[in-house]
C-alpha cells in the first residue's frame, strides 16, 4: 500500500489528510483525516503526532506535502532574526518612507507602520543603474567591508540586498551578494531579484528585506522537519506549498521562504481547481468558510489568478507591509462561523469581524461564550442539528442560545429568530460582498461560473450565496471540511516568473516580446533540471501585463506560445481590447504597452486519481429525520435531513433539505435540488 | 417625494434590510473610486489618488463617498447644486445624461484643473440618486504648463472652463465638446482618457445601484439613504457634544507678510469657523472657494468626531463657517484659483493649531503644512514625447502627547496617496533621481520628537525642461507644542550644472537644462514637549540611527553619547 499525505499547520491544529493508493491501479482507495494539536515552537512535533495517530508506514508513504504558517507567523509574531539592509546609496530610507500613504485619512493622529530593519541597519553602497538596466556608475565593493563589520558587531544574521532598477539587470545584486558570501560564509543573504524582479523600489525592497528576516527561521524549520520525516524512515518526496497555488521542493523554497508567506489559503483555491478539472468545469470561484474568515477565489477558464499586490497587516487603519511575491489572488473577509454579532452605539448590527475562535467558541459551545455567533444562528433557524453538533461531539446549547439572540435583537425590535436570521442575512451579505469583488468587480459574470464550497462553513452558506448572485450551480466536493489540505495532494509543482520590462505593444517589438519570454522560459526549465526535472515534464501558462499607454494599472492577457509573429500582436492588441472593454465598458485608440511578463512554469509530477464511490440511487436509507428548517425569505419548512456518508453516486435530492456530514452541514433551499456525483461530490442546481 | 415622507418608520423598514443596503451604499462608492483608480491615464489621479467619487440622494445630498483625499469627500455635493439650479426645466434632465463643470466659483470645484462629472441615476422615470466624479485633469490650458501657477492673475490664464454643461446626452458623447477639451489641453490623449475613466467610474455605480434598487425596491432605498444621512448626523453630534466648548483663535503670518486668522467656536450644538476679517482676495492663484474653505473646516472637524467611522451629509451638519465675500476664503469670480490647495492648507492648519492645545488626543503639533505641489516638464529624453508631471511631496508630522511625530507621510489634506516610486518615475518620466531620504535638517526636537520630512533630488536629463511649484510654510517651520521646538522648512534648491545654487519658495515655469538638479527639501514636522524631558535611550537612538548629531543632541538635549 502506498500512501501520499499532506499536513497543514494551522494556529491551533494541525491537519493531516492522507490518501491510500491501490497498489495496481494507483487509485485513491481511501480519503482520511487526522488531527492533532499545534506544537510551537517545535511544530513537526505536531505533525509527527499526525502521522502517529493515523497509524502511517513512513516507508510506504511516497509523497508528502507540507503547508505551513511558519512565514507568516513569524512576520507578524516579529520573531525573525536581526537583519540589515544595503540599498543604492541615497536611498536607504526608502524602507521607511514607503509610499507615504494615509489610508485612515481623516484621523490627524495616524501611525505609520515601523519598518522592519531600523534606520542604523539600513546601509548604502556606491553603484547606479538607469532603468534600461545599463550601468551608470559601477559597483564600488571596497565600501562593503565596513558595513559588514557593522552588521556583525549588531549581531545581524541576515542581510537583504536590494539596488535600484535590479529587475531590469541582476548583475550588481549577484556582485554584491557574492562579494558578501566570500567575505561573510554564514550570513544568510537575499538579493531582491532572487525574490522578485518586478519595478517599484519599495515594495521590491520590503519584500527582500522581510524574506532575509524570516529565511533562517524558515530554513530551520524545513530542516527539522526533513529531519524528523527521514528519522522515522520517510524516503519519499517532501514539498511544501506555496502561495503561488503550487508545490515546490523544500530547496528552493528554503531559499526565498517568503514565497510561502500565505501557503494555507492558496491550497483550497488548488483544490477547486483540481476538482474542476476532474468534473470539467472550468470556469470556477472557490469559495472557503473557516472559523474566523471567509475567502474566496476565481478560477477563470481553469486558471488560478496570481497576483504580486499581496500585503500583509494592511486594514482600513493602516498602510500594512506590500510582499511582492505571486499570491494567489485571494479576498478574504473577517466573517466566519465564530464571528459575533454585535450592535454598535446606533443600534446598527454588524457581524464580524471578532471571532469566538476556539475558546469560548459559539454560545452553543457552552464553554462561557455569550456573544451570539454565525454558527448559533444557523443553530436558532435549525439549519444545523443541534443534536449532531460538531459530529455529534457536543449536545448545543439551545436555552443560551436563544436568549444571547434574545439579548441581541431586543434593543431593536427583533425576535430572537428574527435577529438569527439578520445576523445570517448580514453575514451573507458580508460574503455576498467578498465574492463579488472576485467577480462583478472584475467582469466576470457570476452566470458564467460553479460556486465550490468548502471549509467548514462553506456548504452552509453557499447555497443562499448562489442565489443572491444568480450563480447557477453549487458543488461540494467530498471531505469538504479538509478540502484544502487534499489540494496538496493533486498539485503539480508550480515556479511563478515576473519580470517588469516595459515596451510598446508594436509589431516592431515582436521579435523582442518572444525573447523575453524565452529567456524566461529557460530560465524555468534550468532550475527545475537542476532538481532532476526532464523538459518533458515542464508545461507553462504565460501572459503580458498590458495597459494604454500612461495607464498605471495594468490587464493580464494570456498568450499561447512564445514564438511571436506579427500577426500575433494584431490578436494581443485585440485580445487586450476585449479583456479591457469587459471590466471598464469602453476602449480607447491610444497605444498599448507591456509592462511585464508573466510565466507559470509547472513540472509535472505523478497525481493520484480519485477513486468513483458506489453507485445508489435509493436516498431512503440516508434520511436522519425531518425537521422544520428556517429558510428565511423563502419561508420555514419541513425539510429532510440526509447523512451524506450514506448518499451513493447518482442520488438525487429536492430541497427543502439538510445533508449533514461530519464538520459540515449543506443546506438546500425549497426550490434547489442535488445530485452525487460518481466521486461523492454534491453538485446543487440553484 | 417630501422629505416628511422620509422620516423614520421604524415598524415599517426592517432593520436588517436598511443596514445592507447602507453597507452596499459604500461598497457602491469603493467601486467607483477602484474603476477609475485603474482606467485613469495621469499619474495625478492613480498614484496621487487626487479624485473623488460619490452617491448623493436625489437632492444631491452626500450620502456616500469614495475618496483617496479627505479633501474632496465633502465637494461634490455642491457640483449637483449647480446643476440643479441650471437645469431647471422638467426634461432638461434625463436618464443617460452626464454633466462637467469646472468653475470653481460656481460650486462644488475647487480649481479649473478639478473636472467634476455628474451622472442623475433614474428609476421608474424618477431620479433616485446622483453620482459623481471629480478627478485633477493633468492640463486643461490656459497660460502656464500644467495650468497652474501663482502668477495667474484671473481665471481666464488658468485654463478651459466648463461652466456646468452636458456632455453627454442620454448616452451618446457630445463629441463637439470631447475635441474642445482635448483641444485646450497640453495632454489631449491624457485628457480624453481621464475623461472616460471618470465615465466608466460612474457606469460601475450606476449598474450597481440600479440592482440594489431592482431587489429592494426604490422606497427601501430611499429611506435607507435618509436614514444614513440622519445616522451621519446622530453620530456626529454625539460625538461634537464630547469635545471640549469654547472659543479658540489663532492666527499666522503668510510668506507675503499678510495675517490670517481663525476662531472657532465650539457649543454643544455647533463647530463655527469664523473667517471674517481675513485678507481680501488677492492677484494670484493664492484664492479659494467657499465650497473648498467649507470643506477644510469640515476636515478638522472630522478628524476630532469619529474619524474612523463614514462621512455623508450628515456627519458635517453641525459646521458652519462664516467668511467675508471677496475675501481669500471666499473669492469672487473671475479670481485666480489654481493654487487654491495652499490656500486651503493654511487654512486647515490655521483651524488645527487653534484646537490642538487643547485636543492632543486628537492632534499632532503642526506638520509640513503644505501640498508641496511640484509640476515638472519638458521632453523625455528617450521617446521624445511632451511630458509634464504633477506630484505633491511627502514631509514631516507633528509630534503629539505621547509619542513621535511620523516620518514621511503626506498631509492631513491627503489620504490614501502614493508617492511615484523612484524606478517607475525614471523610466515615465525621464528624470533622474539622485536621493529620496529622510531630511536630517535640525528642527522639531522635543520630549516627543517631529517627523523627518524629505530629500528628493530630480536630474535633468534634457535641455528644455521647466518646473513650477508655489510651497507654503517655507520661512517659519510647523508649529510646536507644550514647549517643543518648531519644525524646519520647505522649499526647493536647484543646482545648476556649473555648480551655482539658488533657493526657491515658489517658481513659474522656471526653464531647466540638461545637467541641473532640482532638491526638494520638506519640513520637519513641529516637536512635543520640552526637549529636556525625551528619554536619554531615545535620544541615544535617535544620534545612533542619524536622526540628529551628537553635537546638536548635546546641545538641545543636553546628553552625552
Amino acid at each position: 500500500m502506498k500512501i501520499r499525505a499532506a499536513s497543514d499547520v494551522g494556529g491551533t491544529f494541525t491537519d493531516l489528510v492522507y490518501c491510500e493508493l491501490n497498489d495496481q491501479t494507483g487509485a485513491i482507495e481511501s480519503i482520511q483525516t487526522e488531527k492533532a494539536h499545534t506544537t510551537p515552537p517545535d511544530f513537526e512535533k505536531g505533525v509527527l503526532s499526525t502521522l502517529k495517530k493515523a497509524d502511517i508506514s513512513f516507508a510506504e508513504m511516497i509523497f508528502f506535502a507540507h503547508g505551513s504558517t511558519v512565514v507568516i507567523n513569524a512576520l507578524t509574531e516579529r520573531k525573525g532574526v536581526k537583519t540589515g539592509l544595503i540599498m543604492t546609496r541615497g536611498f536607504r530610507d526608502i524602507l521607511e518612507i514607503a509610499r507615504g500613504n494615509r489610508p485612515d485619512f481623516f484621523n490627524l493622529r495616524y501611525e505609520k507602520p515601523e519598518a522592519f530593519i531600523p534606520r542604523y541597519l539600513r546601509r548604502e553602497i556606491t553603484e547606479r543603474l538607469d532603468y534600461k538596466g545599463q550601468v551608470i556608475e559601477n559597483l564600488t565593493l571596497k565600501e562593503l567591508s565596513p558595513i559588514l563589520e557593522d552588521f556583525k558587531k549588531e549581531g545581524v544574521e541576515a542581510i537583504a540586498v536590494c539596488l535600484l532598477h535590479s529587475y531590469a539587470n541582476p548583475d550588481h545584486e549577484q556582485e554584491l551578494v557574492g562579494k558578501i558570501k566570500s567575505l561573510w560564509p554564514d550570513v544568510a543573504i537575499v538579493a531582491s531579484h532572487q525574490v522578485s524582479r518586478e519595478w517599484r523600489e519599495y515594495e521590491r525592497s520590503n519584500t527582500a528585506a522581510l524574506c532575509a528576516y524570516v529565511q533562517p527561521i524558515a530554513e530551520k524549520y524545513l530542516s527539522n522537519m526533513e529531519d524528523a520525516l527521514h528519522n522515522n524512515g520517510f524516503d519519499g518526496s517532501f514539498y511544501v506549498m506555496r502561495s503561488n497555488g503550487g508545490i515546490d521542493t523544500v530547496k528552493s523554497v528554503k531559499e526565498i521562504p517568503i514565497t510561502v508567506v500565505e501557503s494555507g489559503p492558496a491550497s483550497g483555491v488548488l483544490g477547486a481547481e483540481a476538482l474542476g478539472k476532474l468534473l470539467g468545469i472550468e470556469n470556477i470561484i472557490a469559495f472557503d468558510i473557516g472559523g474566523t474568515t471567509a475567502k474566496c477565489s476565481l478560477i477563470d477558464q481553469g486558471r488560478v489568478s496570481v497576483t504580486s499586490q499581496y500585503m500583509i497587516e494592511k486594514t482600513p487603519l493602516s498602510s500594512g507591509y506590500p510582499i511582492m511575491t505571486p499570491v494567489v489572488d485571494i479576498v478574504e473577509i473577517g466573517n466566519g462561523g465564530g464571528s459575533v454579532a454585535w450592535l454598535d452605539d446606533h443600534g446598527k448590527m454588524h457581524v464580524g469581524p471578532q471571532s469566538a475562535g476556539a475558546l469560548p467558541g459559539p454560545v452553543a459551545y457552552g464553554k462561557g461564550g455569550i456573544e451570539p455567533t454565525t454558527t448559533d444562528a444557523n443553530l436558532m433557524l435549525n439549519r444545523i442539528n443541534p443534536n449532531y453538533f460538531i459530529g455529534g461531539e457536543i449536545q448545543a446549547d439551545m436555552e443560551k442560545v436563544r436568549s444571547a439572540f434574545e439579548k441581541l435583537g431586543d434593543p431593536v425590535n427583533l425576535g430572537p429568530q428574527e435577529a438569527a436570521r439578520g445576523v445570517i442575512r448580514i453575514a451573507n451579505h458580508n460574503m455576498a460582498n467578498a465574492l463579488k469583488l472576485v467577480s462583478i468587480n472584475r467582469g466576470y459574470d457570476p452566470r458564467d461560473f460553479t460556486l465550490v464550497a468548502f471549509g467548514g462553513g462553506g456548504a452552509m452558506h453557499a447555497t443562499a450565496l448562489a442565489k443572491d448572485l444568480n450563480i447557477p450551480k453549487v458543488v461540494v466536493p467530498a471531505h469538504s471540511a479538509v478540502f484544502s489540505a487534499l489540494g496538496m495532494l493533486l498539485s503539480d509543482l508550480r515556479r511563478d516568473y515576473i519580470r517588469t520590462s516595459p515596451m510598446p505593444l508594436d509589431i516592431l517589438q515582436a521579435a523582442a516580446i518572444g525573447k523575453t519570454i524565452s529567456e524566461m522560459e529557460d530560465e524555468a526549465l534550468a532550475s527545475f533540471a537542476e532538481e532532476g526535472f526532464s523538459n518533458d515534464d515542464i508545461y507553462f501558462e504565460r501572459f503580458l501585463d498590458m495597459r494604454y499607454e500612461g495607464q498605471e494599472h495594468s490587464m493580464r492577457v494570456p498568450i499561447a506560445s512564445s514564438k511571436i509573429a506579427e500577426k500575433n500582436v494584431d490578436l494581443l492588441h485585440r485580445d487586450f481590447g476585449n479583456a479591457y472593454e469587459r471590466e471598464y465598458t469602453y476602449r480607447l485608440d491610444s497605444d498599448v504597452e507591456i509592462v511585464s511578463f508573466h510565466l507559470a512554469a509547472y513540472a509535472q509530477i505523478e497525481k493520484p486519481e480519485l477513486s468513483p464511490i458506489a453507485e445508489d440511487k435509493d436516498v431512503a436509507n440516508a434520511i436522519k429525520e425531518k425537521r422544520d428548517v428556517d429558510f428565511d425569505e423563502s419561508g420555514v419548512a419541513e425539510a429532510v435531513i440526509y447523512d451524506r456518508d450514506k448518499l451513493g453516486a447518482g442520488a438525487e435530492i429536492q430541497g427543502p433539505a439538510v445533508i449533514e456530514e461530519s464538520g459540515s452541514t449543506t443546506v438546500i433551499f425549497p426550490d434547489q435540488s442535488a445530485t452525487v456525483d460518481r466521486f461523492g461530490n454534491l453538485h446543487i442546481a440553484i | 417625494m417630501a422629505k416628511e415622507d422620509l422620516a423614520p418608520k421604524v415598524a415599517e423598514h426592517d432593520p436588517i434590510t436598511i443596514e445592507i443596503i447602507q453597507s452596499s451604499l459604500r461598497s457602491i462608492t469603493d467601486e467607483m473610486f477602484a474603476t477609475m483608480r485603474k482606467t485613469a491615464m495621469s499619474s495625478v489621479i492613480y498614484e496621487v489618488l487626487d479624485f473623488g467619487v460619490a452617491m448623493m440622494d436625489a437632492d444631491g445630498e452626500l450620502a456616500s463617498s469614495g475618496s483617496g483625499i479627505p479633501s474632496f469627500v465633502g465637494m461634490l455635493a455642491p457640483g449637483i447644486k449647480s446643476v440643479r439650479r441650471k437645469f431647471t426645466k422638467p426634461d432638461d434632465i434625463k436618464p443617460g445624461d452626464v454633466f462637467a463643470t469646472n468653475i470653481p466659483h460656481h460650486g462644488g470645484v475647487s480649481h479649473l484643473n478639478d473636472v467634476v462629472l455628474m451622472q442623475p441615476v433614474f428609476f421608474n422615470g424618477q431620479i433616485i440618486s446622483w453620482l459623481a466624479n471629480k478627478a485633477h485633469w493633468v492640463d486643461v490650458g490656459g497660460t502656464f504648463p500644467g495650468s497652474i501657477s501663482v502668477d495667474a492673475l484671473d481665471i481666464y490664464q488658468e485654463g478651459l472652463q466648463l461652466p456646468c454643461i452636458k456632455v453627454i446626452d442620454q448616452g451618446k458623447e457630445n463629441q463637439a465638446v470631447i475635441d474642445i477639451m482635448a483641444g485646450n489641453s497640453r495632454v489631449p490623449d491624457i485628457t480624453v482618457g481621464d475623461f472616460w475613466a471618470g465615465i466608466a467610474s460612474m457606469r460601475s455605480g450606476e449598474k450597481r445601484l440600479q440592482a440594489l434598487i431592482e431587489k429592494y425596491g426604490d422606497e427601501t432605498v430611499r429611506y435607507a439613504i435618509a436614514d444614513y444621512i440622519a445616522l451621519g448626523e446622530a453620530m456626529a453630534r454625539t460625538e461634537l457634544k464630547k469635545l471640549p466648548m469654547g472659543v479658540y483663535s489663532a492666527t499666522e503670518k503668510l510668506e507675503d507678510g499678510r495675517v490670517v486668522k481663525a476662531v472657532v467656536t465650539i457649543t454643544t450644538d455647533a463647530f463655527t469657523v469664523d473667517l471674517r476679517g481675513n485678507p481680501k482676495q488677492g492677484k494670484n492663484a493664492l484664492n479659494s472657494s467657499l465650497d473648498a474653505t467649507i470643506v477644510d473646516a469640515q476636515m478638522v472637524f472630522k478628524a476630532l468626531t469619529d474619524p474612523q467611522s463614514f462621512a455623508n451629509a450628515g456627519s458635517f451638519r453641525p459646521v458652519e463657517v462664516l467668511t467675508d465675500e471677496g475675501s481669500i476664503f471666499n473669492a469672487q469670480y473671475p479670481t485666480a484659483m489654481g493654487v487654491y490647495y495652499e490656500t486651503g492648507m493654511i487654512l486647515f492648519d490655521l483651524i488645527w493649531k487653534a484646537l490642538a492645545p487643547f485636543m492632543e488626543q486628537h492632534l499632532t503639533a503642526g506638520h509640513y503644512g503644505s501640498i508641496c505641489g511640484t509640476f515638472l516638464g519638458g521632453k523625455h529624453p528617450d521617446t521624445g514625447k511632451e511630458h509634464s508631471i504633477v506630484e505633491p511631496q511627502l514631509g514631516g508630522w507633528g509630534a503629539s502627547l505621547d509619542r513621535d511625530g511620523v516620518n514621511a507621510l503626506y498631509t492631513g489634506q491627503h489620504g490614501e496617496t502614493f508617492n511615484v516610486p523612484v524606478e517607475v518615475a525614471e523610466q515615465r518620466n525621464g528624470l533622474m533621481i539622485d536621493r529620496l531620504c529622510l531630511n536630517d535638517a535640525p528642527g522639531g526636537e522635543g520630549q516627543y520628537i517631529g517627523g523627518k520630512g524629505i530629500n528628493l533630488d530630480y536630474r535633468i536629463l534634457g535641455d528644455d525642461w521647466w518646473i513650477s511649484m508655489t510651497y507654503v510654510r517655507s520661512e517659519s517651520g510647523p508649529w510646536a507644542l507644550e514647549g517643543g521646538r518648531p519644525g524646519s522648512t520647505n522649499y526647493i534648491n536647484v543646482v545648476r550644472k556649473d555648480g551655482s545654487e539658488k533657493r526657491y519658495s515658489s517658481c513659474t515655469a522656471l526653464p531647466l537644462e540638461k545637467g541641473d538638479v532640482v532638491q526638494v527639501v520638506t519640513a520637519n514636522g513641529g516637536g512635543y514637549g520640552p526637549p529636556q524631558k525625551r528619554a536619554k535611550d531615545s535620544v541615544f537612538s535617535d544620534i545612533k540611527n542619524g536622526y540628529i548629531t551628537a553635537e546638536r543632541a548635546r546641545y538641545i538635549y543636553g546628553t552625552e553619547a
